[in-house]
C-alpha cells in the first residue's frame, strides 16, 4: 500500500503545456477520481504517474519511492485501460496471468494465481475462453483481474466503463466499490463521469485546462464548490446560472436580478454594483404560481423519470431546470414563478470564483 | 378471406447480367490456354498436332513419366522448395522486424530508413540484377541455394504491410505489455505477431508463390542444372525433350503444380494478402 505524491507536476508538447505545476496528495488507501471534460489533462496525469508519459518537470512518489524516472513495471502500479487492452490470441487466464509469463514464473504459480483472482472477481467459469467470447461486462473484470494478479501498490484506471451500456456501468461501479473495501488499495480513477466520481470516490479532482481547479470530498465540492467551473461541472442535471448585480448591506449580501432582489446571507469581499452570477441547483429551486416566486417562467419541457420530474423553465435568465417530485401536471407553455432556497444559493463574482460566507 | 400470395418483384438488372456475361467471357479466355496446355500432356505425341477435341480420346500420363524420368525434375522441386521455403522464412521474419522497429521504436534514422524504403519501390529489381549478379558472383555465391535467396529477400511491401498493421494496433496493447514488465523482444514475438498471425500467413503464401514462380534471378544464379530450380529447369527441358509439345507441357505442369494446390488450398488468405499489398504496389 502507498500514497501518491505529485509535486510541481508539469507535461509540455512541444510549445503546449498539457499539465501546468500540479500539486497533489493522494492518501494511502484511499479511491482518488480525476474528473474534468475532454482535453482537461486527466488522463495525461494518469499516464504520467503510471510512467507511460515523460515529465517534463516536477515530481511523482509512491509511496517513499521517488518514481519520476522509473520505468513503469517497477513503479508498483497496475492500470486498467479503456478499452482494457486484452490480448485476443490468449486465453482469460493466459491473459491475467501474462505479466507472470513475461516474468518466467512457472505454470504452476501462473495456473493458482489465475485462480486466486477469477475467484476475486467470478471469472472462474470463464478462464479458458478468449476475450471475443466474452461480454464488455466480463472483458472489463478480466482487465481488472490482469491489474489484480500483479499485486500492486496503486491501481490506475483510465475511464474503465466508459465502453459500458448504462445498466453494465451501474453494476461495474458497484463491483469496483467493492473491491476497492476488499482490497483497500489506493486507487486513482480517471472519468468524466460525474456519477462515478461521487459515488465511487473519497477524494474528487477537478481538473479545468491542465491545472486543479478544485479537489475534495465529494460532498465538498457538490456544496461548496470553489469556482463556476466546479459548480457547473458537479451535478447532474448542472447547476442553474443567473446573471445578476451585487451590493453588500447590513442585512447580508443584496442581489438584484432583473426587478427582483434576493438577499443572501452576507458574502464578500464584494464591491458594490458589481456583476455576479447566481448559481442553484435543480433540486433547490421551488416551483410556484406565477408571481408568487422571485422570477416567472414559462414551461418548455417537462422529463417525468418516475421518482423525481425535471422542469426546463424559460425565463428572461435563460434556462432554469427543476427538479422537483409534484411536478408531473405540468405541460409545456405553463406560465410558472420560481423560487430560490436562498441559503443554498451560490455567488460568483465576475472572474468566476465563488464569493464565500463572511 | 382471399389468399394473397406475395411474389418478390424481379429486377432485371441488364448491366449487371452484361458484366457477369463479360467476366465469364474474360475468365474462359484465360483459362482456356490453361486447359489446353494440361490437355494436351494427358495425349500422345503422334496426337498433339492431330486431336483438337476439347477432351483426349485416349488420356496418358506417358509424358508425366517420360517428364520425371528424362530429367532433373525431382532435384528441381528440392532447389525450388529449399528457395521458397528460405526466401518466405526470412523475408517475412525480416519484413516483421523492419515493420515492428519502424513502427514501435524509436531509433535515429527512423524516418530515414522508412523513406529509403518506400523509394525501393522506384527501382525496378531488373534494374539492380547485374549488380546483384557481380555481388553475388563476387562473394562466390553463384550456383548456390544462398546465392539465389539473398536477392530476392529485397521485399519492400512486406515491411510496409506489417508497418501499417503494427501503427494501427492500439497503443494500448503495447502499453499494457509494458506495464507487464514486457521488453521489445517480448512486445514483437508475445504481442505483435501473434496478434497478426493472419497478416504473417497472407504474407508468407504470397511470398511462397512470388519465390517458388521467380524465373529472371534464379535463371541468372543457376547455371549449373542441378541447382536450377523447376520455373528455370523446365526451360531446358524444351532442349533435352526436343518439339515434343505433351512432353513439354507435362513438365509445365508439374512446375506449377505446388503454387496451383497453395493457392487452392488457401484461396482466402492469397486473396487477402493481395488487398494488403494492392495499394501499396498500386
Amino acid at each position: 500500500m502507498a500514497s501518491v505524491e505529485l509535486s510541481g507536476l508539469a507535461k509540455r508538447y512541444g510549445a503546449v503545456e498539457v499539465i501546468r505545476g500540479l500539486n497533489l496528495s493522494v492518501a494511502d488507501g484511499s479511491f482518488c477520481a480525476l474528473l474534468g471534460p475532454s482535453g482537461c489533462g486527466k488522463s495525461t496525469m494518469l499516464r504520467m504517474i503510471a510512467g507511460l508519459e515523460s515529465v517534463s518537470q516536477g515530481q511523482i512518489h509512491i509511496g517513499d519511492r521517488d518514481v519520476t524516472h522509473i520505468e513503469p513495471a517497477k513503479r508498483g502500479v497496475a492500470m486498467v485501460f479503456q478499452n482494457y487492452a486484452l490480448y485476443p490470441h490468449l486465453t482469460v487466464a493466459q491473459n491475467i496471468t501474462f505479466s507472470m509469463s513475461l516474468a518466467g514464473q512457472s505454470k504452476a504459480k501462473q495456473a493458482e494465481a489465475a485462480a486466486r483472482v477469477a475467484k476475486i472477481l467470478q471469472l472462474e467459469p470463464l478462464l479458458a475462453r478468449r476475450p471475443a467470447e466474452l461480454s464488455g461486462g466480463q472483458r472489463q473484470r478480466v482487465a481488472i483481474g490482469r491489474a489484480l494478479v500483479r499485486d500492486p501498490e496503486v491501481f490506475l484506471f483510465d475511464e474503465p466503463l466508459s465502453n459500458l451500456d448504462a445498466l453494465l456501468r451501474g453494476q461495474m461501479r458497484l463491483e469496483l466499490a467493492r473491491l476497492h473495501a476488499d482490497l483497500g488499495r489506493t486507487m486513482v480513477y480517471v472519468t468524466h463521469d460525474q456519477v462515478e466520481a461521487m459515488t465511487l470516490a473519497d477524494k474528487i479532482v477537478v481538473l479545468d485546462k491542465g491545472k486543479i481547479s478544485q479537489a475534495g470530498a465529494p460532498l465538498d465540492l457538490y456544496n461548496h464548490p470553489a469556482n463556476r467551473f466546479v459548480a457547473g461541472f458537479i451535478g447532474s442535471p448542472s447547476m442553474n446560472f443567473m446573471s445578476g448585480v451585487a451590493r453588500s448591506t447590513d442585512h447580508g449580501l443584496q442581489v438584484s436580478l432583473g426587478a427582483a432582489v434576493i438577499t443572501l446571507p452576507a458574502r464578500g469581499p464584494v464591491a458594490d454594483d458589481s456583476a455576479v452570477d447566481l448559481g442553484v441547483r435543480p433540486e433547490d429551486v421551488i416551483l410556484t404560481n406565477p408571481g408568487d416566486g422571485v422570477i416567472n417562467g414559462r414551461v418548455a419541457v417537462v422529463e417525468a423519470l418516475g421518482n423525481t420530474t425535471f422542469v426546463h423553465v424559460d425565463t428572461e435568465f435563460g434556462q432554469v431546470n427543476v427538479e422537483s417530485a409534484t411536478a408531473l401536471h405540468l405541460g409545456a407553455g405553463t406560465q410558472v414563478g420560481l423560487g430560490f432556497a436562498q441559503d443554498k444559493m451560490h455567488v460568483f463574482d465576475a472572474n468566476g470564483l465563488a464569493l464565500p460566507k463572511i | 378471406m382471399t389468399d394473397m400470395i406475395v411474389t418478390p418483384a424481379r429486377r432485371f438488372d441488364a448491366g449487371a447480367i452484361l458484366l457477369t456475361l463479360l467476366t465469364v467471357i474474360a475468365a474462359g479466355i484465360w483459362f482456356f490456354p490453361v486447359y489446353w496446355g494440361i490437355v494436351t500432356s494427358l495425349r500422345y505425341d503422334d496426337q498433339t498436332v492431330t486431336d483438337f477435341a476439347l477432351l483426349p480420346q485416349d488420356p496418358t500420363f506417358k509424358n508425366y513419366i517420360f517428364a520425371i524420368r528424362n530429367s532433373n525434375l525431382p532435384i528441381w522441386y528440392l532447389n525450388s522448395t529449399i528457395v521458397s521455403v528460405g526466401v518466405t522464412f526470412l523475408a517475412v521474419f525480416m519484413g516483421a522486424c523492419t515493420g515492428f522497429a519502424i513502427s514501435q521504436l524509436n531509433f535515429p534514422g527512423r524516418k530515414a530508413l522508412w523513406w529509403m524504403i518506400l523509394a525501393s519501390f522506384m527501382v525496378p529489381v531488373s534494374a539492380l540484377i547485374v549488380n546483384h549478379f557481380i555481388i553475388i558472383a563476387d562473394a562466390k555465391l553463384l550456383n548456390t541455394h544462398l546465392g539465389i535467396i539473398l536477392p530476392m529477400l529485397i521485399t519492400p511491401v512486406t515491411v510496409i504491410v506489417y508497418k501499417q498493421f503494427f501503427d494501427g494496433l492500439p497503443k494500448e496493447f503495447r502499453e499494457a505489455a509494458v506495464m507487464d514488465g514486457a521488453t521489445e523482444f517480448q512486445l514483437f514475438f508475445r504481442v505483435f505477431i501473434p496478434m497478426n498471425w493472419g497478416v504473417t500467413t497472407a504474407l508468407a503464401i504470397i511470398t511462397f508463390i512470388g519465390a517458388w514462380n521467380s524465373f529472371l534471378w534464379p535463371f541468372l544464379a543457376a547455371q549449373d542444372e542441378l541447382m536450377m530450380t523447376v520455373t528455370v529447369g523446365i526451360t531446358a527441358v524444351q532442349d533435352t525433350f526436343g518439339v515434343a509439345y505433351g512432353r513439354v507441357l507435362a513438365g509445365a505442369v508439374l512446375a506449377g503444380l505446388p503454387v496451383a494446390t497453395a493457392y487452392l488450398l488457401f484461396q482466402r488468405r492469397v486473396t487477402q494478402a493481395i488487398t494488403l499489398s494492392a495499394g501499396i504496389k498500386g
